[in-house]
């Protein structure tokens, strides 16, 4: 029997079928249509603009095409870009090979495996020397702006999501008054961010009757310069004689940090509660059955069914403190003599005070690399830490 | 699949690249600057000599109407200010035959208003009038964005007659035409104020001085003596000599009291790393290491410090002098006054400055209409309801004459006004905004202890690059 269908009526159904596939498709992209115009318009179309931006020597008016001097400035030496890049891909091989040498059975090669870790690492820093000929070669206050900006992340981000999801776990349990305490802790999310970094502001003023001087004379600490300090936390609270990239943050920084901190702990609670309440109960409920004590049921039964949360809460923390401006804005001082200065108020400076709208905007696209590159990164290295259950 | 998402994007970028392209190029072109110009810090003398400026061969305003044109005036004042400039505003609306409106909106600080300046130069969002710095209008004009208001002002029309250009101090009068834009008006004057030293009359009595510090040396013995023996009426706890709040008009009025300046109007460069600028950094600094001086540590904590009577000595503009008033009526309620920078020169040497009004390019009618308003504002009549409100210094002599009572009630403010004539001006360059950035991070440097010379040298190079570079877009 012959299996091809010879009937006449076949091609004119496969027709119909192939049209009506065509109109689901076109009803599809119909729909999609309104927000595909939004995204580019809004999304990509700025992103484009500031690309060509970036290649003018764009002051008040545009002026000639430059190409990629605008970059050229802000990188100076472009075989110290490279070998930090080559540093920080080596730091993530190393990070790589040492993770695999500690799930490697044979113990030849998990000892093989650490010493390349080791090695790498070593490798990995050195190569990020190259870091300091971006410094000496290129825009030093933009690099240095950067490093502002990676020290704020570093100091924002574990901090506010560890405080987070200890909170909500506390405000999951079965305590009084809960709801008041969820939404004491939102407050400062939903409070404009400019009137509360005044307020911050007037708390870490280097008056001796300021309030957080007021606290540390209460234990008989000196009152501190806070947001007026330029010197390093290291030095003020270790006494270290550090300088560069090791000496850390800058006390007005850090003092800035404990602003982002208490804005977003809030915020990251509520995401954190709303994750644990889609944690099924019968686990937890196994868990005390098979004896489990409280810690360990929050270390192994918390913790990573959290890790979805947690980690898009990692993802978006990165990019904002990345893009941190309006509280940072607010809050710095001349005194602390441009160690609070992120990229973003680096940008905002160029763009507003030096009317250099191309250079800025060679700035931005720079940030905005770097946001992508460390966006992936994180993909890739946490993505794959994270249980789905 | 991935490959196709890629090259779509890939394909949007471009398509918008190209759209950009495709946007209108600005209408107009910078104007052509003069091979050598040169600048002169204008003087500011009480009486007025002559007219400052030519009046043009043809009048091009003559055939324009302004009839019932409606003007938006961006400005920056608030409360009595603000209320008093409506006042003026509401008057015109009414009296004038031109059936001209004008509105004000208040756009936020200095700051504020040049911030969203810049993105809309040259487009139909421009106001019709706006408060500018002088660098801030220079920066404007790189775009040509503004009025050369001199064909108005020497309208035969509609400008002003050679005795009422006259009645203006030629000082205020010529701050506002840029030798580097062909000697265009790119501003005009409805007020200026002075940076004065603010003292508290009656603690430096109780400390044995009698008058105001004359000398930097005399300060320095006054705010030393005060940093250590509080005020008996004091409000408050504490007891400072003097507090500086970072800021370039600081550096620049201490520099000019120490005989220099932070600018060469032949060179057309900064010298922020003058020998004198220098030697009142390291007078200043030594204030600090001896505990005689502090950092201002709020917005206007040195005006409520004052007022409490823990504060012997503030640098500030006079256009403050009401603010001060209040806070020292409020507080410790204590004599006061106003004095000239101590200074090293013979003379004194007062930093004057003030926005000025400037005209963004709009329609001729419009502009015009701008302009009689602008006319209006700097009127004897409206100037003597503006200044006694304001408390900020008329710009014209016969406006100045009629104040005999208002000088009277407020001796600080007539202490102040008779200063006048030892102005000297900050430099009306483009990107000054930047530079008094700069400035701020390096008094700031120094306040803390920093190498005066060291940091001097490496903010003057920074401010001469900085200029250079916005010097460069003015196409000759």
């Amino acid at each position: 029997m012959n299996t091809q269908d010879q009937s006449p009526g076949k091609p004119r159904r496969s027709l119909i079928s192939q049209w009506n596939h065509l109109k689901e498709q076109l009803t599809a992209y119909l729909f999609l249509l309104p927000s595909i115009l939004i995204i580019g318009i809004f999304g990509l179309f700025p992103i484009g603009y500031a690309i060509y931006m970036s290649l003018f020597n764009w002051r008040v008016t545009k002026g000639g095409f430059l190409g990629f001097d605008n970059y050229d400035k802000i990188v100076g030496d472009w075989g110290g870009l490279l070998l930090f890049l080559l540093g920080v891909a080596l730091l993530v091989a190393a990070y790589w090979l040492w993770t695999s040498a500690f799930r490697s059975s044979s113990r030849g090669v998990v000892v093989a495996k650490v010493i390349a870790a080791i090695l790498l690492v070593a490798v990995g820093f050195l190569l990020a020397g190259g870091w300091g000929r971006l410094m000496a070669g290129g825009d030093k206050k933009f690099w240095t702006s950067m490093m502002i900006t990676l020290f704020y992340a570093i100091g924002t981000v574990p901090t506010q999501i560890i405080l987070a999801m200890v909170l909500a776990y506390l405000l999951f349990q079965n305590i009084r008054g809960k709801d008041v305490f969820r939404m004491i802790y939102f407050l400062p999310y939903i409070t404009p961010v400019v009137s509360t970094a005044v307020v911050f502001r007037s708390i870490f003023s280097p008056r001796e009757t300021a309030l957080a001087n007021t606290v540390l004379s209460w234990f008989g600490a000196g009152p501190l310069k806070w947001l007026f300090e330029p010197r390093p936390f290291s030095q003020i609270l270790f006494g270290w004689n550090i300088e560069g990239f090791w000496a850390g943050p800058s006390l007005a920084l850090v003092t800035i940090i404990l602003f982002g901190v208490w804005t977003f702990v809030g915020y990251n609670t509520v995401i954190f509660l709303a994750g644990l309440g889609s944690i099924s109960k019968e686990i937890y409920e196994a868990a005390e059955i098979d004896g489990a004590n409280a810690w360990g049921v929050f270390r192994n039964v918390t913790v990573p069914l959290l890790s979805p949360v947690t980690f898009y809460l990692f993802l978006v923390s990165f990019i904002g403190t990345f893009k941190a401006f309006n509280h940072i804005f607010v809050m710095e001082v001349p005194s602390a003599q441009g160690t609070v200065a992120t990229a973003s108020v680096e940008i905002f400076s160029i763009f507003y005070r030096a009317n250099n709208y191309g250079y800025a905007a060679a700035q931005a696209i720079v940030l905005f690399l770097v946001i992508l590159g460390l966006t992936f990164a994180q993909n890739k290295l946490l993505g794959k830490k994270v249980f789905y259950g | 699949m991935k490959t196709k998402l890629y090259g779509l994007m890939a394909l949007m970028i471009v398509a918008t690249m190209i759209l950009a392209a495709c946007t209108p190029k600005p209408t107009a072109q910078p104007t052509a600057v003069p091979t050598e110009a040169k600048t002169e810090a204008p003087v500011v003398t009480e009486a007025p000599t002559e007219a400052p400026t030519e009046a043009p061969v043809a009048d091009e305003w003559a055939n324009v109407d302004p009839t019932g044109q409606k003007i938006v005036f961006w400005h920056q004042h608030t409360k009595a200010r603000e209320a008093a400039l409506l006042e003026i505003i509401d008057e015109f609306n009414k009296t004038n035959e031109y059936g001209i409106e004008v509105t004000a909106e208040f756009q936020g600080s200095y700051s504020d208003i040049f911030n969203k300046m810049l993105p809309i130069l040259n487009t139909p969002d421009v106001p019709d009038l706006v408060v500018a710095y002088q660098n801030q209008a220079a920066t404007y004009q790189l775009a040509d964005a503004l009025v050369d208001m001199n064909s108005m002002v020497n309208s035969p029309k509609w400008g002003l007659t050679a005795e009422e250009q006259a009645d203006f101090f030629p000082g205020f009068f010529a701050q506002d035409v840029f030798p580097n834009f062909g000697n265009a008006r790119l501003g005009f004057p409805p007020n200026r104020s002075m940076e004065v030293l603010y003292y508290n009359l009656d603690w430096m009595k109780e400390l044995g001085f009698e008058n105001p510090p004359a000398t930097p040396e005399e300060f320095k013995a006054i705010a030393c003596a005060a940093s250590q023996t509080p005020f008996s009426k004091a409000t408050a706890e504490g007891s400072h000599g003097y507090e500086l709040s970072i800021d370039t008009s600081r550096l620049a009025s201490w520099t000019f009291a120490f005989g220099g300046d932070i600018y060469d109007y032949e060179n057309g460069v900064f010298t922020l790393n003058s020998q004198a600028a220098i030697d009142s950094m390291t007078f200043l600094q030594g204030l600090f290491q001896e505990g005689c001086a502090k950092l201002v540590t709020e917005d206007y904590g040195d005006q409520t410090d004052f007022g409490n009577g823990t504060l012997m000595f503030a640098v500030g503009s006079s256009s403050g002098l009401p603010y001060y008033q209040s806070a020292a009526e409020s507080g410790a309620n204590h004599a006061w006054g106003v004095a000239a920078i101590p200074h090293t020169s013979a003379d004194p040497v007062m930093n004057v400055y003030g926005a000025s009004v400037s005209m963004p390019k709009t329609t001729p009618e419009r502009e015009l209409a701008a302009w009689l308003f602008l006319k209006y504002y700097t009127g004897t009549e409206a100037q003597a309801k503006w200044a006694i409100a304001s408390q900020y210094f008329p710009v014209r002599a016969s406006v100045a004459e009629g104040l005999t009572d208002y000088f009277a009630s407020q001796p600080a403010y007539k202490t102040a006004f008779d200063m006048l004539k030892y102005g000297h001006f900050e430099p009306p360059v483009p990107g000054y905004d930047f530079v008094r950035e700069e400035v701020n991070l390096a008094l700031a440097a120094i306040a803390d202890g920093a190498d005066v010379k060291t940091t001097l040298d490496a903010l003057n190079a920074t401010a001469n690059d900085i200029l250079a570079e916005q010097m460069a877009q003015i196409k000759k």
